[in-house]
């Protein structure tokens, strides 16, 4: 009788597999991108092939979506537009951080010790309130950090996170995506500049945000909605601003990063 | 015979050109291999599918930054494997593994009789049987190696483990395996 491994190796030969599908890979489609996504592509050119495929990609990942017009900036956050928005997940029990996926209560320098980029701390807010911090595997390969600001004085607590304003700062590598953002009709997208860094600020109507793993597959539960966001770069770290302000509060609070 | 290294380096070579015709191909070549080693990670046909599917769509998004020379196999294995792994814990599920023996399958001596074609059978069906019972890790590199026939590098990215792990890994599973069958026959 033939030994195991060579019983296994004739099995290969045997075995009834599914049949494989015609994997169809679309590739770029320039037109289906946003007019701000092309007005952007036209700034940055050499961003322009990898904002086109993304587009195909997210637009192949996301079934529901898939019809939907879509736009990427290189701030490792794919953004989506649809008619109607998906339903978010029920928000789980319990502190904040485990509401909104924000990972573990920690303390802002004990955040630092465990990030290995400078966190950044905007002088007009003052020290948050509370620190959340997020590592791999759970969160981008360079660590995610988010500042909890409960209440400020002109920027109403937001019914969709609790609290005045979130500022998460994350970083990764190169191409990798840390946020997926699906924004409906009622929702506007404008390209901004913050101390001369590119940055979307997304306003209007509350869009879905859903926190994604380094493949940009979002991470299960953390679909929620989000208010006004401001999101831009500085210097490799992702910065996101949430919360129901204004654009100008907005901006003044990333200038003062 | 899937795409040999020189023809890999070529295709690769154009597709970074943004030679589209050439990623095509580069699928055509690898989607079989990527789909059964999705379904082996999933066990669900449509799962599969859905992460050979993106995992081509993000390797033709990574592919400027593939590494010329390297082999272009693992590489792609590494990124649907990803997703299908991925695709098992967004949804919280993982689908029983049930793989089948083919019908029509008339392996070996044309000279056997049709009881021993039979009773071949029949032990192929019963180890194939086993493997699929085996533990998640086990069942996986056993698979790897032996049902998808992929060499130790590709076992590897496939599992997202070192090549290292991979050959203790197996000589752990294969000993369990072995000890299963050695119980079947005794009982």
């Amino acid at each position: 009788m033939p030994d195991l491994e060579e019983q296994l190796e004739a099995l290969s030969q045997a075995i009834d597999w599914p049949p494989t599908p015609n994997v169809r890979v679309v590739l770029p489609i320039h037109r289906e991108v946003s007019g701000a996504a092309r007005r952007w592509v036209r700034w940055v050119p050499a961003m322009a092939a990898a904002a086109a495929i993304l587009v195909v990609a997210t637009l192949l990942a996301y079934t529901p979506t898939r019809d939907a017009i879509a736009g990427w900036l290189d701030l490792h956050t794919t953004i989506h537009r649809t008619p109607q928005l998906p339903s978010p997940s029920p928000h789980p029990s319990g502190p904040l951080g485990k509401r909104l996926g924000l990972g573990d209560a920690t303390t802002l320098a004990q955040a630092q010790s465990e990030v290995a980029w400078p966190i950044w701390v905007p002088a007009s807010l003052g020290r948050p309130d509370e620190v959340y911090v997020l590592v791999p595997p759970y969160g981008p390969s360079g660590g995610e950090v988010t500042l909890v600001y409960a209440e400020r004085p002109g920027i109403k607590v937001s019914g969709q996170t609790g609290v005045s304003i979130l500022i998460t700062e994350a970083r990764g590598k190169v191409n990798e995506q840390f946020f997926g953002k699906t924004l409906g009709p009622g929702t506007t997208l404008e390209n901004v500049s913050v101390n001369g860094h590119a940055g979307w600020w997304i306003s209007g109507q509350p869009h879905t945000f859903v926190i994604t793993d380094a493949n940009g597959n979002p991470y299960f539960g953390t679909l929620r909605l989000a208010t006004n966001t401001l999101v831009f770069d500085d210097n490799g770290t992702v910065v996101r601003i949430e919360g129901d302000m204004t654009k100008d509060q907005a901006l003044k609070i990333a200038s003062s990063i | 015979m899937e795409g040999r290294p020189t023809d890999d380096s070529s295709l690769v070579s154009r597709a970074q050109r943004g030679d589209e015709a050439a990623y095509e191909e580069i699928v055509q070549l690898y989607q079989q291999v990527a789909f059964r080693t999705a379904y082996v990670i999933t066990g669900s046909a449509a799962d599969a599918e859905d992460a050979a599917q993106e995992g081509f769509v993000k390797a033709y998004r990574a592919i400027g930054r593939f590494r010329p020379g390297a082999p272009l196999r693992p590489w792609l294995l590494r990124i649907v494997a990803n997703e299908a792994r991925n695709r098992v814990r967004s949804s919280g599920r993982r689908h029983q593994l049930e793989l089948r023996l083919s019908e029509g399958f008339r392996p070996g001596d044309a000279a056997q009789s049709p009881e021993a074609v039979a009773v071949a059978s029949d032990e192929r069906r019963r180890l194939l049987a086993m493997v699929s019972a085996l533990g998640e890790e086990d069942r996986l590199v056993i698979a790897s190696r032996y049902l998808l026939e992929l060499n130790g590098e590709e076992t590897a990215a496939a599992l997202g483990i070192p090549e290292g792990t991979v050959k203790s890994r197996l000589s752990r599973a294969l000993d369990r395996l072995r000890s299963r069958v050695q119980e079947a026959t005794d009982a």
